[in-house]
């Protein structure tokens, strides 16, 4: 069994809970224009753009001798629910032969939940596995720990490109990791890589923070959102998104008695404005807005693919959460395309916006 | 001496060249088409602006340059500050008419709406998904009707009926406005009609339900066309300012943020000197073989050194050489 599953943020989570159970696991390429091309070529027109660069991560996956694909279900009404089963046909029609496990909420399909981690159990013994679970839960934890710490640093690196170069260090020691003592050093060991890192000295009422929510795939996968995170680094903005793979799990895959509740929370601060879930992310876009303007950001960048029916909705809540707030928000749907002068002139000129009015170190006069 | 500073508007159809004193006032101004050719216009714009601006009296003490070209221009004149274009007309705008609340900026391939609140952008939108209403648009439907661009306002004025066509898509309003074309309307009143069409899309689309409120400004090269100008008026129910430089505001705003920055940092300019721009300089592309994603670097070269590189995602060409500002 030769496991691959869709690329989204810090993909050696999947890779590790899966190899530790003995899998041999494949990890697709980054997705670059070669996939998108693919994905693009094999989607129905209408679908969304996280779907079809899943589509074409599938099919490099295939490609490669992948004969297993694992990814986590859609739940509410966003089309993301059909995808599972959309990709599998698109697949299947291509000739591709394989086994396809889809997870959805525990909570909706507890039966198929269970059957899905059966079949990922294999013959290891029920022990082993929430063994592997929770390592890698733990691993997950720290990692995305430090994936916060080189979002709000990357603006203050004193030497171009430190922080990027030791974020992609970290990855490499936390993939290196199979054991608990071999975490606790990979852990100890980034900590020393990030505080060795120059950092520029910056007032505190300087310093312009910038939250990002939106649509979970285009949110977390650097690859498609332009590597957004590293544009507003450059600009000199700290950064923090609305998803973290952490925050996923605890909210999708742990029954109710487990969860904690900083996702519930979040939920219900965005209750006034989308009152029911209907699906994606638009209610946790929502209450990100208010969670960031109350921990005092001074920004939101909104993403959303273009055509996603739950974040249409959450757009045009916006302009009125910003008034009501006083937080500027800027929205951008992000498709196949590739130019990005027209994205990078705008987000741009919205960082301006933010930092006048914060820093009001400029006024428009001659 | 003088000092003088210049600013660069490279944008899709036009590049714009002005030199501003100290105080702003517009000291030279030109509007050339780009045709294309980026390096030419700027070249050409630059040159003019060497012959008609007095050397005895005046010294270019800083260069700032903007537009979606703003980069290579930036490289090629040694720019000390390389704006976006909404800060940059937001600034223009903002120094010629201090009280305004709305600029309307319509250009080649894109449009803006800028809000303005003492004097800062507290929002802004452009367009993103068409060309609809778009100064690209007008061309080629004026080429189409056969009468030239200029002439496009006083034909909107001379209209007598009200001709709605669809303005949410080019491929619709085209079709539409060759639908009306056949039933007998004059063309006039198509052209009013595409006007509006026009105005209408530009407000659904960009300003979305936003409250607009006066002063509006309106600015871009299509400001020059009355037709629009007119559908504003009515669409809004409000005069509509055109400043006397709109079609450069762009360019005096990115040299009225090179005059800040200089001030403000007491540097000594970028700018290469008239004569650097005879040197040779050439921009080339490749496509990067080091990963799937096939990008196209662009690299600069100037007397055959290289001077800038980007294009690449992953940032290891632009890491090679000292890289542009933004």
């Amino acid at each position: 069994m030769k496991i691959s599953f869709p690329y989204m943020g810090t993909v050696i989570i999947y890779k590790k809970v899966l190899e530790l159970l003995g899998h041999d696991v494949l990890v697709a390429p980054r997705p670059s224009q070669k996939t998108l091309d693919l994905g693009v070529k094999h989607s129905p027109e209408f679908a969304c753009f996280p779907f079809k660069t899943i589509m074409g991560t599938y099919i490099e996956a295939c490609e490669m001798g992948a004969d297993t694909l694992i990814t986590s279900g859609g739940h509410g009404p966003c089309r993301a629910g059909f995808y599972g089963e959309i990709h599998k046909r698109v697949l299947k029609a291509l000739g591709h032969k394989f086994d396809f496990i889809v997870f959805d909420s525990y909570a909706r399909d507890k039966e198929k939940f269970i059957r899905n981690i059966k079949k990922i159990k294999g013959n290891n013994s029920w022990l082993k596995v929430i063994k592997a679970i929770r390592f890698t839960y733990q691993m997950l934890k720290e990692i995305d720990r430090f994936d916060k710490w080189i979002a709000k640093n990357r603006a203050y690196e004193q030497i171009t490109g430190s922080v990027n170069q030791a974020w992609d260090e970290i990855q490499k020691m936390f993939d290196l990791a199979h054991t608990k003592k071999e975490l606790k050093e990979a852990i100890i060991n980034s900590e020393k890589l990030i505080s060795a890192i120059p950092l520029k000295e910056v007032q505190e009422r300087n310093k312009v923070r910038i939250g990002i929510v939106g649509e979970i795939y285009v949110v977390m996968e650097a690859s498609i959102n332009m590597e957004i995170e590293k544009i507003l680094g450059e600009l000199g903005c700290e950064v923090e998104r609305s998803h973290y793979l952490s925050d996923w799990v605890d909210h999708n895959m742990l029954p109710s008695f487990l969860k904690r509740s900083h996702e519930e929370e979040i939920l219900k601060k965005g209750e006034p404005f989308i009152e029911i879930e209907i699906g994606g992310h638009a209610k946790q876009t929502v209450g990100h807005i208010v969670d960031f303007k109350e921990r005092g950001f001074d920004g939101i960048i909104h993403l959303m693919p273009f055509g996603c029916l739950p974040e249409l909705i959450s757009q045009s809540v916006i302009p009125k959460m910003s008034a009501q707030y006083e937080i500027p928000v800027f929205t951008l749907s992000l498709d196949e395309q590739t130019g990005q002068a027209n994205n990078k002139t705008r987000i741009e000129a919205f960082i301006d916006l933010i930092k006048n009015k914060k820093l009001s170190n400029h006024q428009f006069s001659a | 001496m003088v000092k003088a500073y210049i600013g660069i508007d490279v944008g899709s159809v036009s590049t714009n060249v002005v030199a501003i004193d100290e105080n702003a006032n517009v000291l030279f101004n030109i509007y050339i088409r780009t045709n294309g050719q980026s390096i030419d216009s700027v070249k050409k714009g630059i040159e003019s602006l060497k012959q008609q601006l007095d050397h005895r009296k005046y010294t270019i003490s800083g260069v700032g340059t903007t537009g979606s070209g703003r980069q290579i221009a930036g490289v090629m004149v040694g720019a000390d500050v390389v704006k976006n274009e909404i800060t940059a007309h937001a600034v223009a705008t903002t120094y010629f008419v201090p009280e305004v609340r709305t600029i309307f900026e319509i250009g080649g391939q894109d449009s803006k709406i800028i809000f303005i609140k003492d004097g800062m952008v507290v929002d802004f939108a452009m367009n993103t998904v068409c060309a609809a209403g778009t100064g690209s648009f007008l061309d080629h439907q004026s080429e189409r009707l056969g009468i030239s661009i200029e002439q496009f306002g006083d034909y909107a004025l001379a209209s007598k009926n009200d001709v709605r066509i669809a303005g949410r898509c080019t491929v619709f309003a085209e079709s539409d406005m060759i639908a009306k074309q056949q039933y007998g309307f004059s063309k006039p009143d198509i052209i009013n009609g595409l006007c509006q069409a026009l105005v209408r899309n530009y407000i659904n689309n960009l300003a979305r339900g936003k409250k607009l409120e006066p002063p509006f400004v309106f600015q871009g090269g299509v400001a020059a066309n009355s037709g629009i100008k007119a559908a504003f008026e009515k669409e809004i129910g409000h005069e509509v300012i055109i400043p006397s430089y709109f079609n450069v505001m762009g360019a005096i705003g990115t040299a009225i943020l090179a005059k800040e920055e200089i001030q403000k940092t007491g540097k000594k300019t970028n700018f290469r000197g008239f004569h650097a721009l005879q040197t040779d300089f050439v921009p080339s592309s490749f496509i990067c073989q080091g990963c799937s994603n096939n990008c196209e670097v662009i690299k600069v070269k100037m007397n055959g050194q290289t001077v800038a590189m980007w294009g690449d995602r992953c940032g290891m060409w632009q890491e090679k050489v000292s890289q542009v500002v933004i």
